[in-house]
């Protein structure tokens, strides 16, 4: 790549030869003239085999440390709305979860594999569910989260923006449909300590939801979409809801449940007591029970680190490819044999 | 209207403000170039006249002039209005006004005042006339008035010869004294004020079938979202709550042909980004109705952003050029629209005239034969084309020492400073001379001395003949209605100089009939002599009878003088006695006072005395190529592009010219059909109308016919011969016929040079329209008289030569240079890289739009066909105003291939525009398998590497984290796209790439802080405490952009194109100076040089002769015809207007 903007004063056609310009004319006039210094980038042969093979030098490695660090985490994942259901509701799930006298209460045993570290990350999935709906998706009001009943726009939330005529704090689908599966853990007979604060994006609990902002009129129709709330505690603090109500981008999604502060050792057989409160069967839902440890990358996902060693490794296989043809076939650089008119010639 | 609103996915406001920003971007541009006019407009009406106001003249504005009073307006000042003349300085209430600005005639047109109001010119007699005139309504004839003066009870008839038109101005009078009649939007020029057919470029009408295509995409792609919507919901998904909408059934499950109608609905202002990127102008007036914000945004982003482009690539690039511009005139290149840039880089045809646009219009006297002596030694450029064509090599023509002016380029010692006393002929040479300065009808204008004075003459061949005989030592320097003033040097002894006063008796005027014209003139001494001038078949046949040696010879000397392309025209005298003057003189004031058939009476009556003739010689007029002609067209065709002359000349005429400008050379095969023939002359001799029509048809017919089949053999075979047809008006006439026509446009398509001569202004434009429909192929014309302003209409693209005939071409023009050799400036450079430009531009917003809009469709398979937006409403608005606006614009200005230079050193780079090489159904698609791969990449990226816990805190991200994300990615990979087409990277581009990602940063940095109830709350500084950010930053652009890095690595390895080459075989080259092949070599050759290759010509014999009064003929003609070719725009005029005094002072120091 050659800068050319040496011979400028020269093109100036001599006209103001006798008129030293000012820097600012003169890019005026190269503006004009269509003369302004310019590099030209020409993608030769070396640069392109060049540039592959540098990307494949750089994407490799990173490739490697990022995968590396999605590997080190441990996860276990348990599906567990199937196996939660009586056998005598198997056949009709949708009954099992409506009727609010059949019991939620289920045991699962998870087996841990490789030691895990502490903090352990518990995370709830749903799959199939669509919290990125449009419908639902607007149906929030985070103006009534921030400033509670003082709020009343709150069209926005239909259809869940009041109940026998008075607002319902928080108004709207998202809120309404909270998720009310709830877990504890125990190894052995111990039982493990959840940390459930501090699961909310700060920003979140601190700007977007209210400190003066109580539940109101929540959950009281007729049709009850999913947990409840303590009408005791601000919205602020209630960070379950905080995290439910940041949507999800696509239609299966983890949301953070909590914490386990103590090291998971292997072979250590974790006791889950979960209540399955939340349906899920009606729309063919499922459940899952996420225990993860984390890295400075996040979670179990190597698509980045694979992504980067393939892109890596493919960049300098192209790098070889064009390289190989470059040394059998090279076409020799600004050879005017090949303009189109002479070109013809060739073919003909 | 309600449903429309409460489906649509994005609220109103966040598009509100990105349309007035468009459109307030586009205010400014209106309100600038309103502000400019504005400013003409206050120096024209803040401009001084002179009103009678209490007998004496006051001086007060334009505007503030009202119909009824008078004014006085003064030598070279211009109308203010409509005037009706009263009175004038000079004798006879005569005042002469140039009409330049009206009709582009440069010659001076006389008013005349009615007998009643000579006296005045005193304001205290003006300030006593007192009458009433009635006239016709206001009306944009220029050429008709009507009305009555009525003055002391007396009914005085006013016609066009009393008015003087606004625009106008006044020559050769002091003073004159005029009534306003119409004013301001009333004149005649400003009601003839209308709007240029605009003209829309093949490019942006291609654009419009893309877009209508893309919009077929979009139908498609919401039908997709709407079935799948229908099919989606479903009272499963209870937390939607689908059913429980009470006062609608618009949700129940059940009722899908409604869900699926509402949802396709819902789909189409879901996926309204498509719709407002890509929807043109109708879909958009449709849909305003519907909703009144929405729409606009994005398809006035594309328009206004390219509009932009283009105003500033014609008013900054092709406007300023220093190549295009001509110093001696003090013209620059003129874009009188913008719209057309891009057009001029893929013109295929140019249709050009021949006088004043390949040739200058600038006659000069070449040559002349006295008394059989031939006498001039110039070589013509015709010439000395003939002399190439044969082999010789001759330099460019050197400067001649001899004394030359414009008119005058004649190199002969022996006629000057009186030496032609020594001569065979010394009486001959006397009555040659007398003949040039008196038998004319040419004003002197100015101071009374060789130097200063200037002719105004109808014709340039008139004026070079005048100033021929004032070189010659006969200075004609005063005319009255009956007297012209002569200075004659040298005629009773050397050195001895006297005033002589010739008395003009008669003046039998020029026509093209006529072909001639004669004066009768009285010697002091009471001499009666006839002298007359004219073409010389005319003059041959009223010759006296004898002196056959000298028909002869002077017949052989104006074959040579035709063979080298120079214009000729015959001197002859008579001398008349008394009586037969007398006698024939009553004839002729009869047949001038006769009512009706005047003028066919006066061409009898001249026939009575213009015979018996003697004659003295003739004179040759060089019709001079401009400058750099034949390199240019040899460029030019060597960029593929194919040149058709359209001249009014005669065929040999044109034959020469073309072949001096190297558009027909010796190895081409040459289809003439000329009305020439023995065959067609005997039938015309007949003079039966219906047979000669009925036989030329068939002549022509068969001659097509022939010539067709003979050119398709030539060109299936394999002898690779270049084609070339002439053909001449009246065959062109027959061949136009319907039936023909086909024939025609192929056997002239398969022609690379055609020359239609002896053609009207009419068939000019015929035949270029005929191209233009026929063919299908990009048309240019150029031209620089009234004659071309149908064929510039017609063609695609017209060009005005702002020379010397004045200003009409330019008016109907779309750009106007002042050279014909700047068209290679102008279309190899300005339009290639326009057309280049604008391609990108396109080509780029179409992608990037795709490339955005695709990903929301991704996104929407994944929210159950929702019609949710992936990214935030304020996104995407910007997307297409801030995030990504700028680059395009600047590579619409700043991208070029290949150097201007190399642009004109390959001109076979040019067909890459005739082939529409950059804009094309496969490029559209390339664009659009690469738009796909992008977006797909963009998405499932961002997808599948979000879908655990992304910070070593656990915690999730949500929709709008992820979106963010997502269009991070895209707005980087989009941005850094645009580099990679570019050619050159300024530090512009630099700027603008790298300033529009920050912005995107900028942007999300502060709009994430101050929406507390947006769900993008402080989304960009969770998303930067991750690494995630930076790894997906930085991985998906690069591999989204690999595959059109692989892509142009291996096109231009393995199918380059040209403007690929040439970058490479100049790669190491700085920027050339200079301009290449069309430099003009100014090395002076020695004479010797020039007279032995001159000597060397061969001398061949033309039967025809060129005649020199043929061009003015066409152009009164044109202008009768028209009757209304007024300036299109009134400013314009006003604008020369007001240029003029400054605009003059360079050229009258040239003379």
């Amino acid at each position: 790549m050659d800068v050319d903007g040496g011979g400028m004063s020269t093109d100036i056609n001599n006209i103001n030869i006798n008129h030293p310009l000012h820097a600012r004319s003169k890019a005026i006039h190269q503006f004009t003239q269509q003369t302004l210094p310019a590099c030209k980038p020409v993608l030769t042969p070396a640069w392109v085999i060049g540039t592959f093979f540098l990307m494949g030098v750089v994407f490799i490695p990173v490739g490697l440390i990022s995968l590396h660090a999605s590997q080190s985490v441990n996860e276990i994942v348990d599906r567990y709305d199937i196996d939660c259901v009586p056998d005598t509701f198997k056949s009709n799930k949708i009954a099992y979860i409506k009727n609010a006298s059949t019991p939620k209460s289920c045991h699962r045993y998870l087996k841990v594999d490789k030691p895990m570290k502490a903090p352990i990350y518990i995370y709830y999935q749903l799959d199939n569910f669509y919290q990125n709906h449009r419908r639902y998706v607007k149906s929030r009001s985070e103006d009534q989260l921030l400033h509670g009943l003082r709020y009343n726009k709150t069209s926005s939330c239909e259809p869940q923006a009041f109940e026998n005529g008075l607002p319902i704090v928080p108004c709207g689908l998202v809120a309404w449909s909270l998720f009310n599966d709830t877990y504890s853990f125990s190894r052995g007979t111990k039982k493990l300590k959840v940390e459930r604060k501090n699961i909310a994006w700060k920003s979140d609990r601190n700007h977007k939801f209210g400190t003066q902002v109580y539940p109101f009129n929540f959950q009281n129709g007729s049709f009850i979409g999913g947990g409840k709330l303590d009408k005791t505690i601000p919205l602020s603090e209630q960070e379950d809801l905080i995290v439910w109500m940041r949507t999800a981008a696509f239609p299966s999604f983890r949301k953070l449940y909590g914490r386990i502060e103590e090291d998971l050792e292997e072979g250590d057989i974790v006791v889950v007591r979960l209540m399955n409160n939340y349906n899920t069967y009606s729309f063919g839902g499922t459940k899952m029970l996420v225990l993860s440890t984390s890295s400075w990358l996040g979670g179990n996902n190597s698509f980045l680190g694979v992504a980067y060693i393939f892109v890596g490794s493919s960049s300098i296989l192209i790098a070889l490819i064009f390289l190989l043809l470059h040394v059998k076939n090279p076409r020799p650089y600004g050879d005017t044999t090949y303009l189109s008119g002479n070109r013809k010639d060739i073919s003909s | 209207m309600k449903v429309l609103f409460l489906c649509s996915p994005v609220s109103p406001i966040t598009n509100v403000i990105p349309l007035s920003l468009v459109l307030f971007v586009s205010l400014v541009k209106e309100a600038f170039e309103d502000w400019k006019r504005l400013q003409n407009d206050m120096t024209i009406n803040n401009s001084s006249v002179d009103v009678l106001q209490d007998q004496r003249w006051e001086s007060i504005p334009w505007k503030k002039l009202q119909v009824g009073d008078i004014v006085r307006v003064k030598q070279d000042g211009f109308f203010p209005a409509d005037l009706l003349l009263l009175a004038s300085t000079n004798p006879d209430g005569v005042c002469y006004t140039e009409t330049a600005n009206l009709d582009g005639e440069t010659n001076l047109k006389i008013r005349k005042a009615l007998e009643k109001t000579w006296d005045y010119v005193t304001p205290e007699k003006a300030s006593e006339f007192k009458g009433e005139i009635q006239c016709e309504q206001p009306n944009n004839s220029l050429y008709t008035f009507t009305g009555n003066l009525i003055l002391q009870k007396q009914t005085i008839p006013i016609g066009p010869n009393q008015i003087l038109l606004r625009g106008c101005s006044l020559r050769n009078t002091e003073h004159i004294v005029g009534t306003v009649i119409f004013t301001g939007h009333e004149t005649k020029v400003m009601m003839n004020a209308m709007n240029v057919p605009s003209k829309r470029s093949t490019l942006e009408r291609k654009l419009d079938k893309v877009i209508a295509t893309l919009f077929g995409v979009l139908l498609c792609m919401c039908l997709i979202g709407a079935i799948g919507s229908a099919v989606f919901v479903d009272r499963k998904y209870h937390y939607l709550e689908l059913w429980i909408n009470g006062d609608s059934q618009q949700f129940n499950p059940s009722n899908r042909f409604v869900v699926l109608y509402l949802a396709l609905l819902l789909l189409v202002f879901s996926l309204q980004l498509l719709i407002l990127v890509f929807c043109f102008q109708v879909f958009v007036l449709s849909i305003f109705t519907l909703i009144t914000l929405y729409s606009p945004i994005i398809p006035i982003s594309l328009y206004v952003s390219i509009e932009m482009i283009k105003f500033i690539q014609s008013t900054k690039f092709i406007n300023n050029d220093l190549r295009m511009y001509h110093s001696e005139t003090n013209t620059p290149a003129l874009a009188r629209t913008s719209n057309l840039n891009e057009e001029l880089g893929q013109v295929e045809y140019i249709f050009s005239d021949k006088t004043g646009t390949l040739t200058r219009n600038l006659m000069e006297f070449f040559k002349c034969s006295i008394g059989g002596e031939t006498y001039g030694t110039g070589v013509t450029e015709i010439e000395m084309g003939a002399a190439r064509r044969n082999g010789l090599n001759i330099k460019e023509k050197t400067p001649s020492n001899a004394a030359r002016e414009k008119g005058f380029n004649f190199d002969d010692a022996r006629l000057m400073h009186g030496a032609w006393r020594n001569e065979p002929n010394p009486d001959m040479c006397k009555e040659f001379f007398r003949c040039l300065a008196i038998c004319h009808t040419v004003l002197p204008e100015g101071e009374e001395s060789p130097e200063k004075l200037r002719y105004q003459a109808a014709s340039p061949d008139e004026a070079a003949l005048v100033t021929a005989a004032k070189n010659f030592g006969f200075f004609f320097y005063r005319r009255t209605p009956t007297m012209i003033y002569v200075r004659e040097s040298h005629v009773e002894k050397m050195g001895k100089v006297q005033d002589v006063t010739y008395e003009i008796l008669n003046v039998l005027e020029f026509n093209s009939t006529r072909k001639r014209q004669s004066v009768v003139c009285r010697y002091g001494d009471g001499r009666l002599v006839l002298y007359c001038k004219g073409a010389d078949t005319v003059i041959y046949e009223r010759l006296a009878s004898g002196n056959d040696e000298l028909k002869k010879v002077s017949r052989e000397q104006l074959e040579q003088y035709g063979e080298a392309g120079l214009r000729t025209l015959c001197l002859a005298y008579r001398n008349l006695s008394p009586e037969i003057y007398e006698s024939w003189n009553e004839k002729y004031i009869q047949a001038k006072s006769s009512l009706r058939d005047r003028e066919r009476k006066l061409d009898e009556v001249a026939e009575l005395i213009e015979k018996d003739l003697t004659l003295i010689g003739c004179t040759a007029i060089e019709d001079k190529l401009q400058e750099g002609v034949p390199s240019c067209i040899e460029t030019l065709s060597k960029a593929g592009i194919k040149i058709w002359v359209l001249t009014g000349d005669k065929l040999e005429t044109a034959i020469n010219i073309a072949y001096a400008c190297k558009l027909i050379n010796n190895d081409m095969k040459q289809f003439v059909i000329s009305s020439e023939t023995d065959a067609i002359r005997e039938v015309e001799s007949r003079g039966d109308q219906v047979e000669i029509a009925q036989f030329i048809r068939e002549t022509v017919k068969n001659q097509l016919r022939k010539c067709h089949e003979e050119a398709q053999s030539i060109v299936h075979g394999s002898t690779g011969q270049k084609l070339s047809l002439l053909i001449d008006g009246k065959c062109l006439m027959y061949a136009l016929d319907p039936n023909l026509r086909s024939t025609l446009l192929s056997l002239s398509l398969s022609c690379s040079s055609v020359v239609c001569c002896r053609v009207s202004p009419l068939q000019k434009a015929q035949v270029t329209r005929l191209v233009r429909k026929g063919a299908n192929k990009i048309t240019l014309s150029i031209g620089d008289g009234a004659n071309d302003v149908g064929m510039i209409q017609a063609a695609h693209v017209g060009v005005g030569i702002s020379g010397l005939e004045g200003m009409q071409a330019v008016m109907a023009s779309d750009f106007a240079i002042a050279q014909f050799r700047f068209l290679t400036d102008l279309l190899l450079v300005h339009g290639r890289w326009s057309y280049l430009r604008l391609c990108k531009v396109v080509s780029y917003f179409f992608y990037k739009n795709l490339t955005f809009t695709l990903t929301q469709f991704w996104y929407n398979f994944q929210t159950g066909y929702s019609g949710q937006r992936f990214y935030d409403d304020w996104f995407q608005s910007l997307y297409n105003v801030i995030f990504t606006a700028l680059p395009v614009i600047i590579v619409g200005l700043l991208d070029k291939d290949v150097s201007a230079a190399l642009s004109k050193k390959y001109p076979q780079l040019y067909k890459q525009g005739i082939n529409d090489a950059f804009f094309n159904w496969k490029v559209v698609g390339t664009l659009a398998c690469f738009s796909v791969y992008q977006s797909v990449v963009v998405y499932n990226f961002v997808m599948s590497s979000s879908t655990t816990g992304l910070t070593s805190a656990g915690k999730i991200l949500g929709l709008w984290d992820i979106s963010t994300a997502a269009f991070t990615c895209l707005v980087i990979t989009v941005n850094l796209r645009l580099l990679m087409m570019c050619n050159t990277i300024t530090r512009w581009h630099s700027i603008s790439v790298g300033g529009s990602i920050l912005a995107w940063f900028i942007f999300i940095c502060i709009y994430s802080i101050v929406f507390v109830n947006k769900g993008t709350y402080f989304t960009i500084y969770v998303l930067m405490s991750t690494a995630y950010l930076y790894l997906i930053a930085i991985l998906v652009p690069i591999v989204a952009l690999l595959g059109d890095f692989l892509y142009q690595g291996a096109q231009r390895w393995f199918y380059p194109y040209d403007y690929q080459i040439v970058q490479e075989i100049h790669r190491h080259e700085p920027e050339p100076i200079g301009a290449g092949l069309l430099e003009v070599a100014n090395q002076l050759t020695p004479e010797e040089e020039r007279r032995y290759a001159f000597a060397l010509l061969p001398r061949e014999k033309s039967k025809h002769t060129g005649f020199a009064f043929d061009s003015p003929g066409y152009e009164s003609f044109f202008a009768t015809q028209q009757g209304v070719t007024a300036p299109q725009k009134p400013w314009d005029v006003i604008r020369r207007a007001t240029m003029k005094p400054k605009s003059k002072s360079p050229r009258s120091s040239q003379h």
